[in-house]
């Protein structure tokens, strides 16, 4: 099959840190991941592989980054990923709740010129703290896909795979071209 | 799709020009966009640089950096400020039109109190204390390091599977140096082998479990806010609470956790109060055993070590060069956390302390064959029994020090042999236990400590511990006698 030379899609997760990065990277690929809720302890990068619908994806959980000028080693770390494994699609995961203190990575992000997806997580906290976002408000505003999800139990995360099936996968499989 | 509202943030009328000329000047291939590349070489940024010195000409080179120079000096601000600040205007803008208040926020709820409480100085040293007392002396050590460790190192491989391997080397490798190196009293499997897995992998395994569970529940953040202030005097700021608190588990994997700190000066620092003053929980052991009978002697000791913990820290904060960096950490809210994940990350550091830490066991009672074989010992042991002696020590005592540095629990048993004797007085053992503690805590934290900080400050270091720690058991024995201190 042609699909079988050619090297798997990369999806690179990058957010703040302490935004369920790693606890998507688990549900993603199933594998053992250290999670945690405060800066740094994701300093060593985690790969994994994530099946879906027949195809295979590299995910990688890059290490915690609040700006792309990086201040800390983790965020040169994590920059260095976005710089040479040119993924095919960035997956930015944030805090539904700060939303405010998440949206200047986004843009650097979107800037960058890299394929983006914002995850929305922690809607359930955000429910909680009395807030709502409007998602498609937001999708206007922002130009790329949001996706609204609660990662720690689970909830969105099978729509984040669909998307990266349909972005990375689809095109590529022997269908008829989706327009 | 629509057209939109720009989709990231329009920069100040001065930068945007420049910002597309850069763009524009830009003729290598990279993996972020021209505007990226050009607003990071606005915010002088190294690395950035670096790369576009590679691939462009030294024309190209040379207007970028005019170009930036103008923009710098006529702006009031740094330019890398006023793009910062633009960005959030950005999105301040934006999270505004598309949040909603859908109720007012709760009163706050009971999880909101307890993380209030942990936080505020007068209840969260209080709590702290008994996170400590609960979460670290019973459960780690008096249930971890008492009653399991008992159970698989005495009985498990005390009794049945090391008296087997014993038997079946003996029986099948005819050479004596070979037994000794493989199941003699510090060989491979005797120590390296029954150390690490029936003695320090119980410890830790219970120590990683209360790790997660604070880190889960969202403490640590929080202890690190307590923590910060005074942190602050010691050069440090409250990230440093994640490997000091590692570090009463295992100063080893403590050390190497000394990465998430900002600076190098940082990482010196957190790896020097580890060396010196952190007690991890096989020292813990160790001491709680010595004195358990003499509650004195606890208290005794215990200041002496806070006392050398902040003095110490305290110096090194005046001696190095630099400055404590400022903390920003973000402030999770208290959750219960997930029994799955806190089983997880006990799982994976168990088998990152396996990859790491097994090794340096093994080579660890490699060298302690090698010095035996070679008279090494004999030569060490000579060295330090006049610093026994100028502690007022039996000269015994000087093996349990050197073993002590190769396996605490041998160290330990020496001093108790020595206390059942009658040749250690109650006074004699809150100086050992004090110079025990000060003393490099293991063979491994050493060898961690060449590999993470290099061979210089790894030796600084470990002639800083040495020096202190007889320097303190010196003064501590003269002062308790001059005031006439009798423990026990």
């Amino acid at each position: 099959m042609r699909r079988q030379a050619r090297a798997k899609p990369t999806v690179l997760i990058v957010g703040n840190p302490n935004v369920g990065k790693s606890v998507l990277f688990h549900k993603l690929t199933g594998r053992y991941v250290t999670v945690s809720n405060y800066p740094g302890t994701t300093v060593e990068v985690s790969r994994g592989l994530m099946r879906y619908r027949g195809h295979e994806f590299v995910i990688i959980d890059s290490p915690g980054m609040y700006s792309l000028a990086p201040i800390t080693d983790e965020e040169r770390v994590a920059r260095r990923i976005l710089l040479s494994d040119r993924p095919a699609l960035v997956l930015h995961v944030i805090d539904a709740k700060n939303l405010a203190r998440m949206l200047p990575l986004t843009a650097q992000l979107i800037e960058t010129g890299a394929p983006v997806v914002v995850v929305l997580n922690m809607m359930d906290e955000l429910e909680r703290a009395g807030l709502s976002i409007q998602v498609d408000a937001l999708e206007q505003q922002l130009g790329v896909p949001v996706l609204p999800t609660v990662c720690l139990s689970g909830q969105g995360v099978d729509a984040v795979k669909e998307l990266i099936y349909e972005r990375l996968a689809a095109p590529l499989a022997d269908l008829p071209a989706r327009d | 799709m629509s057209v939109s509202p720009p989709p990231s943030p329009t920069y100040p009328p001065a930068i945007e020009p420049a910002v597309a000329q850069i763009g524009d000047l830009l003729r290598g291939d990279y993996a972020l966009s021209p505007r990226t590349i050009a607003l990071l070489l606005l915010q002088d940024d190294p690395e950035i640089w670096e790369e576009v010195q590679l691939q462009e000409s030294a024309s190209t080179l040379e207007r970028i950096r005019i170009l930036r120079e103008e923009l710098e000096k006529g702006g009031e601000t740094p330019l890398a400020w006023q793009i910062e600040h633009q960005r959030q205007q950005w999105s301040q803008q934006i999270a505004a039109q598309v949040t909603q208040a859908t109720k007012p926020p709760r009163p706050q709820t009971l999880a909101d109190w307890i993380g209030w409480l942990c936080m505020n100085p007068w209840t969260g040293f209080p709590i702290l204390a008994l996170v400590l007392y609960f979460g670290l002396y019973q459960f780690v050590g008096v249930f971890g390091a008492g009653t399991v460790v008992g159970l698989i190192e005495e009985n498990l491989f005390g009794e049945y599977i090391n008296p087997f391997v014993e038997n079946l080397t003996r029986s099948v490798i005819p050479w004596q140096p070979i037994q000794e190196l493989l199941v003699g009293e510090y060989g491979v499997w005797t120590l390296g082998v029954t150390y690490a897995i029936a003695l320090i992998l119980p410890i830790v395994t219970f120590f990683f479990l209360v790790f997660a569970i604070l880190e889960d529940t969202g403490y640590l953040p929080r202890l690190a806010m307590l923590i910060d202030r005074a942190f602050k005097a010691l050069g440090l700021n409250g990230r440093a609470v994640i490997p000091i608190v590692l570090g009463f588990g295992c100063d080893t994997m403590a050390t190497v956790v000394t990465r998430v700190l900002e600076t190098r000066r940082e990482r010196i620092i957190t790896t020097l109060l580890l060396t010196l003053t952190i007690p991890c929980s096989a020292q813990l052991g160790v001491v709680l055993a010595l004195l358990s009978a003499y509650p004195l002697g606890l208290a005794i000791w215990a200041g002496v070590i806070a006392l050398v913990f902040l003095l110490s820290g305290w110096l090194a904060a005046q001696i190095l060069p630099g400055r404590a960096t400022p903390f920003y950490m973000e402030i999770p809210p208290m959750r219960l956390p997930s029994m799955t994940n806190v089983l997880l990350k006990t799982l994976a550091r168990l088998q990152w302390y396996f990859m790491e830490v097994l090794p340096l066991f093994l080579i660890a009672s490699v060298l302690i064959w090698v010095g035996q074989l070679t008279g090494l010992f004999d030569l060490a042991l000579r060295a330090l029994t006049p610093l026994a002696q100028l502690l007022n020590l039996p000269d015994q005592s000087s093996v349990a020090f050197l073993f002590g540095f190769f396996r605490r629990d041998y160290g330990a048993a020496g001093l108790y042999d020595l206390h059942e004797k009658g040749l250690l007085t109650g006074n004699d053992m809150v100086i050992t236990a004090v110079v025990l503690t000060l003393f490099v805590p293991c063979v491994a934290q050493f060898l961690i400590t060449i590999k993470e900080r290099g061979w210089k400050t790894a030796l600084a270091m470990f002639a800083i511990a040495m020096t202190v720690a007889f320097g303190i058991g010196f003064v501590l024995s003269r002062l308790l006698n001059a005031l006439g201190v009798q423990v026990g």
